[in-house]
C-alpha cells in the first residue's frame, strides 16, 4: 500500500513538473489561498479592531438589560434609528453584587444611552446676552458676578466694545448682502431684512441706543440675529454611568482636556473626537488636520482631500469675521497684512483667504502663525471644558426635559483616539442621565400624587386626552382657584432635597447611584475568551434570583454596528466564494486538458491491469499534490505578507475601518485553517470532471497510436 | 497434451460509425495452445488488433465466444475483465507505452504494484532480474526519455513478463523499430517464450518477422485464412505461390 501511494505521489510530482498546464493550475491555487489569507487576514484585523473598539469604549464583554425590553439593545443605534425601548432595571444595585460573584466577571457598570440636540448660540444672540448683562450691571441690578465687579467706567468701555463687535457683524451682513445681490433677481432680495440692515448699519442708531435700549436689543434680536446663520445644533449622543466605575473598568479611557467629574458628583465628559471634529471652529480643524497628513507625508498638491480642506478653508472664513469685533478686526487686518506683505489689502475676508491658501511649503508656519496670533482672539470651540452645557432632552414619557450639566472635561480611549466609533458617545453622569430619560421613582410618583392632589389636577393618558377634554361626559370640571404655593411645606422628599441643594455640587452617594433606574449594564471579564460560558451563567443567575434581566453579546448590544460586520463578513465570504468558484472552473477546465494529453497513458494503464480505483486514485494524488505544494506555499505566502502589512489610515472613513491610526494586520490560525480546507475542497471538487474523464478512459486507448 | 490459452469460435466484431456498421471481424475462429510463440499476419486493416484486442480482454466480440486462459470473456463484469489482464495476460505495444514520468524500474513494477502481492524486496528482486535478461539492469534509475526505441521495447517485454503471465500480447512490437532492433526483440521474445514457457502473440505485417514465430495465423478482411509456416507465410507476403493455408483448425 505504502509502495502504491509512493509511486502514486511520485507520478503526481513528476506530472506537475513536466506539464504547464499543471503549474498553471498550481499558480492558480496559490494565488487563490494567498489572496484568501491575506485578504482575509486584513478583513478580520479590520473586524477584531472596530470588535476591540467597541468592546474596550463602549459595550464591555457583554451587556444585560430588562427581560421586559420591547426592543433589543442597540448602543450604536438600531437598525430604523433612534434608541428603542430596552426597558428599564430599577434594581441595579442586587444585580451588580449578584453578578461579581460570578466567577469571570470583573465588574459590572451601569449605563444608559441617550441623544439630544444642544443648540449653539448665535453670535448676535450670545453678543447681546453679553449687552444685557451689562445694561443690567449698570443699572445695579447684575447678579452676573463678573460684571458686577465692574465700575460703571469699565462697563461703559466694555459697553462700547460689545457694540462695536455687534456693527462689526452688520458690516459683515452687509457685505455678504452686496455679494448676494450680484446674483440674486430684485424679487428675490428680502427687503425687510434689507430695511432692518439699512437702520442698523447707520451711526444714528447707535448713537441713540441707550435711549431705548430694550427696544433696540428686540430690534436687533428679531430683525438681526435671524440673518446671522452661524448657529448650530449639536447632535449629542451620550451615555449616562457610573463615571467613576466607567473609567476604573474600561481602562482605556484616559481625560485629554479637563478633568474627570469629582466622584459622586453631576458632570458630563466629552468626547475629544467629537470635540475636535464637531465642536471646533472649522477653519482652526481644518489647518490641523492638514499639519497632521503632512507630518505623514501627504502633499497638498498631490492630494485630492487636502486640497479640498485648503478650499473650504479659504472660502468659509465667515466664522472667523463673525466672531472679531471691530478692534479685534483692525488687530487682525493689521496682523495678516504685515505676515502676508499686502499693505494695500484692508479687508478682512480677502486676506483672510489669502492666508488660508495654503500650499506645501508655507503650512507649518501658517499653522503656528494662525495659534499664535488669531486664536488667541477666537473661541475655538463652541463648547468649552468649564461651560455649562444647557441638554434639552424628550424624556419617555414624552415631554421635553432641560438639564444644565457641566462640561468637566475631553476624553479619549488610549489606541483608539482617532476611532469615530469610540468618540461617538460622550459621558454623563447617571443622575443627569435619569433627570433627562424622565423615570419617576416611587418617591419622585409619591410627590407627584400630593401635587395634583393639592393642585386638583388628574392624570389624563394621551389616548384618553380627547374624551376627557371635550367629551360629552366629560368629568373633568376643574375650577382654578389662585393661591399661594409653599414649595418648602409641599414638597418633600426627592423634589425638597433638589430645590434646596446646588445640584451641581451635590456629591452623591454611591448607593444613590447604584439605586436608580439604570437601561442596560457592561460586564467586563477577566477572561473575555470565556465570554459565552459567563453569559450562559449569568442567565442562569438572573433566573434563579428573579433579577428580571437578560444578557446580550457585545455584538448584539453593538446594534447596527454588529450588523455591519455580519454584513462585512458576508460580503468577504461571497467575494472569497466566487473567487474560489471562478478558480475551480479554470482549474477544472486546465485539468480536464491535462487529462486529455494524458488518455493513452491512462489507457496504457488499464491495459495493463489498473482497475478505475487506481486511476481515481491517481487524479486525486495529483490535485492533492498540487493543493499541498501551491495551496500550502499561498498559505504561508499569504500569513507571511499579512504578518508584514501595516496600513496607515488615510482618511476618516480609514480610521473608523482601522479603529486608529494604522492596521496591524495579523492572520489568525483559524484563518489559516479554513484556508486548507477551503483549498482541499476547490481542488477535490476541480478534479470531479477531470476524474470522470480519466476513470471513463477504456484501455482500448492503449493500443491506438498517437502518431 | 497441449492446453488451450485462448479459444476463439465465430467472433464478429462490428463497430458502429453513426449509422453505418463496419464489420471487423468477420466469424474468426481460432486455436492457440501454451508456449506457441505464433505470429498474427496481414494487412493494415485486416483485423489483426481487433483480434488481438479481443484475446487480450481490451475489447468484446459482438457475437461468438472468446475464451482466455479457460474463461468467456464474454461473461466477465469489466472487474473481472481488469484482473484477468493485470494476473494472465502482459501486453507489448507498438508504441512502447511506458509511463515517461517513472524511471524504467518503476515501470516495471507497477503491474506487480497493482497486484499487491509482493513485498518490495521480492519485487526487486524480479524486477532487477528482468532488467537483467533485457540487458538493461544498468539503466534501472533512468527514465524512457533517456532511451533508445530499442531500449525502450526491451523494457516493454520485462514489463509485459514481470507478472508471469500465461500469455503475452503484442501488437506490432517492432513496427517502430530499424530492422536490426526489430529483429534483436523478436529474439528476446523468443528466448524467453523458450525459457518461461510464456505464449506470445504478436501481430506484424513484416516478414522478416514472421519468420521467427512457430506458426504464422494469416487475416485479411476480418477473416482467418489459416494457419501457414513461417516460409509459407514469408512467401505469401512476398507474392510467391507456395503451399494453400491450412484452415485454422483447433489444436
Amino acid at each position: 500500500m505504502i509502495a502504491r501511494f509512493l509511486i502514486l505521489v511520485q507520478m503526481a510530482l513528476r506530472n506537475l513538473v513536466g506539464s504547464p498546464i499543471n503549474l498553471l493550475v498550481g499558480l492558480l491555487i496559490f494565488g487563490g489561498s494567498f489572496f484568501f489569507v491575506w485578504v482575509g487576514a486584513v478583513a478580520e484585523s479590520v473586524n477584531d479592531g472596530m470588535a476591540k473598539t467597541v468592546v474596550a469604549s463602549m459595550t464591555g464583554d457583554g451587556q444585560l438589560y430588562s427581560k421586559t425590553a420591547k426592543d433589543e439593545l442597540a448602543l450604536l443605534g438600531g437598525g430604523m434609528g433612534g434608541d428603542g425601548d430596552v426597558g428599564v432595571m430599577t434594581n441595579f444595585a442586587t444585580i451588580a453584587s449578584e453578578l461579581e460573584k460570578v466567577p469571570n466577571v470583573r465588574g459590572v457598570v451601569p449605563m444608559g444611552v441617550g441623544s439630544a440636540f444642544v443648540a449653539s448660540g448665535n453670535i448676535v444672540d450670545v453678543t447681546m446676552e453679553r449687552l444685557r448683562g451689562l445694561y443690567r450691571a449698570l443699572d445695579g441690578k447684575s447678579d452676573d458676578p463678573v460684571y458686577s465687579k465692574l465700575s460703571k467706567e469699565e462697563l461703559r468701555v466694555t459697553i462700547d466694545a460689545q457694540k462695536a463687535h455687534l456693527r462689526q457683524i452688520i458690516k459683515v451682513l452687509e457685505s455678504d448682502a452686496s455679494k448676494s445681490k450680484e446674483i440674486l433677481e430684485e424679487k428675490a432680495i428680502d427687503q425687510d431684512a434689507l430695511e432692518a440692515r439699512e437702520k442698523v448699519g447707520r451711526d444714528e442708531f447707535w448713537a441713540r441706543f441707550d435711549d431705548d435700549v430694550l427696544g433696540n436689543l428686540e430690534f436687533l434680536e428679531n430683525r438681526i440675529a435671524p440673518q446671522v446663520s452661524d448657529a448650530q445644533m449639536l447632535f449629542l449622543r451620550y451615555m449616562g454611568t457610573d463615571l467613576a466605575k466607567f473609567q476604573e473598568n474600561f481602562d482605556r479611557m484616559y481625560i485629554v482636556k479637563g478633568t474627570a467629574v469629582p466622584k459622586g458628583q453631576r458632570g458630563y465628559l466629552v468626547t475629544e473626537f467629537m470635540h475636535e471634529e464637531m465642536m471646533k471652529l472649522k477653519n482652526a480643524r481644518r489647518l490641523d488636520k492638514l499639519k497632521i497628513a503632512h507630518e505623514e507625508g501627504r502633499l497638498i498638491a498631490k492630494d485630492d482631500e487636502l486640497k479640498r480642506f485648503v478650499k473650504e478653508n479659504r472660502s468659509q472664513t465667515r466664522d472667523i469675521e463673525l466672531q472679531l469685533d471691530a478692534k479685534q478686526t483692525d488687530e487682525a487686518v493689521a496682523k495678516l497684512e504685515a505676515l502676508l506683505q499686502l499693505p494695500e489689502e484692508k479687508s478682512l475676508p480677502a486676506l483672510l483667504e489669502k492666508f488660508f491658501d495654503t500650499d506645501d511649503q508655507n503650512l507649518e508656519a501658517r499653522h503656528a502663525w494662525f495659534y499664535q496670533e488669531l486664536a488667541p482672539m477666537l473661541e475655538l470651540y463652541k463648547v468649552r471644558v468649564g461651560d455649562m452645557l444647557p441638554i434639552k432632552a424628550f424624556t419617555k414619557a414624552g415631554y421635553m426635559q432641560s438639564v444644565n450639566v457641566k462640561v468637566y472635561g475631553t476624553f479619549a480611549f488610549k489606541g483608539f483616539e482617532k476611532s469615530p466609533m469610540s468618540g461617538s458617545l460622550s459621558l454623563m453622569d447617571m443622575q443627569t442621565f435619569r433627570d433627562l430619560y424622565g423615570y419617576l421613582t416611587q418617591e419622585k410618583l409619591d410627590e407627584l400624587k400630593s401635587i395634583q392632589k393639592l393642585s386638583g389636577s388628574k392624570v389624563v393618558t394621551r389616548e384618553n386626552a380627547e374624551a376627557e377634554l371635550f367629551g360629552d361626559d366629560a368629568t373633568l370640571e376643574i375650577e382654578a382657584t389662585a393661591q399661594a404655593i409653599d414649595t418648602d411645606k409641599q414638597l418633600s422628599g426627592e423634589g425638597r432635597k433638589t430645590k434646596m441643594e446646588d445640584l451641581l455640587t451635590r456629591v452623591y452617594t454611591q448607593q444613590e447611584i447604584d439605586d436608580g433606574v439604570v437601561l442596560n449594564a457592561a460586564i467586563l471579564m477577566k477572561d473575555p475568551s470565556q465570554a459565552p460560558q459567563t453569559l450562559a451563567a449569568i442567565e442562569k443567575v438572573s433566573e434563579q434570583k428573579q433579577l428580571g434581566f437578560k444578557t446580550a453579546t457585545w455584538q448584539q448590544a453593538a446594534g447596527m454596528l454588529g450588523n455591519l460586520i455580519l454584513v462585512f463578513r458576508f460580503v468577504l465570504f461571497g467575494a472569497v466564494s466566487l473567487i474560489f468558484f471562478v478558480a475551480a472552473i479554470i482549474i477544472t477546465s486546465s485539468l480536464v486538458m491535462a487529462m486529455l494529453q494524458r488518455t493513452q497513458m491512462i489507457g496504457t494503464l488499464r491495459a495493463i491491469g489498473a482497475h478505475r480505483a487506481f486511476v481515481l486514485s491517481m487524479v486525486f494524488h495529483e490535485t492533492l499534490v498540487l493543493g499541498a505544494l501551491f495551496g500550502g506555499g499561498g498559505i504561508v505566502a499569504g500569513a507571511l505578507a499579512a504578518s508584514v502589512t501595516r496600513f496607515k489610515a488615510f482618511n476618516d472613513a480609514s480610521h473608523f475601518l482601522f479603529s486608529g491610526p494604522v492596521l496591524e494586520v495579523q492572520s489568525s490560525p483559524g484563518n489559516l485553517v479554513i484556508a486548507g480546507i477551503l483549498v482541499v475542497i476547490v481542488s477535490m471538487l476541480s478534479t470531479l470532471i477531470p476524474a470522470l474523464i480519466a476513470t471513463g478512459v477504456s484501455p482500448l486507448r492503449a493500443m491506438q497510436s498517437d502518431e | 497434451m497441449s492446453t488451450s490459452i485462448v479459444s476463439i469460435r465465430d467472433v464478429v466484431k462490428e463497430y458502429h460509425l453513426g449509422a453505418t456498421v463496419v464489420p471487423a471481424l468477420r466469424g474468426v475462429s481460432l486455436e492457440v495452445t501454451q508456449g506457441e510463440f505464433i505470429s498474427i499476419a496481414g494487412p493494415s486493416g485486416s483485423g489483426k488488433t481487433t483480434l488481438l484486442n479481443l484475446i487480450g480482454c481490451v475489447d468484446t466480440a459482438t457475437r461468438g465466444v472468446v475464451e482466455v486462459a479457460g474463461k468467456d470473456t464474454g461473461k466477465l463484469t469489466e472487474r473481472a475483465l481488469t484482473d484477468l489482464r493485470l494476473h494472465t495476460i502482459g501486453f507489448i505495444f507498438q508504441s512502447f507505452n511506458l509511463v515517461s514520468v517513472l524511471t524504467l524500474f518503476q515501470n516495471v513494477e507497477l503491474p506487480l504494484l497493482l497486484q499487491g502481492k509482493k513485498t518490495a524486496a521480492e519485487r526487486k528482486q524480479k524486477v532487477m532480474s528482468l532488467l537483467e535478461q533485457v540487458g538493461l539492469a544498468s539503466h534501472a534509475k533512468h527514465r524512457p526519455s533517456e532511451l533508445s526505441g530499442g531500449q525502450r521495447q526491451r523494457v516493454a517485454v520485462a514489463r509485459a513478463l514481470v507478472t508471469d503471465p500465461l500469455l503475452v500480447l503484442a501488437d506490432e512490437p517492432t513496427a517502430n523499430l530499424d530492422s536490426a532492433t526489430g529483429a534483436q526483440i523478436i529474439d528476446l521474445m523468443k528466448a524467453l517464450n523458450q525459457q518461461k514457457g510464456t505464449t506470445f502473440i504478436f501481430s506484424t505485417h513484416d516478414h522478416r518477422v514472421m519468420q521467427h514465430a512457430n506458426a504464422v495465423v494469416r487475416i485479411a478482411d476480418g477473416k482467418v485464412l489459416g494457419r501457414e509456416t513461417p516460409k509459407e507465410a514469408v512467401a505469401h507476403a512476398l507474392g510467391v505461390e507456395a503451399a494453400p493455408a491450412q484452415p485454422s483448425v483447433p489444436a
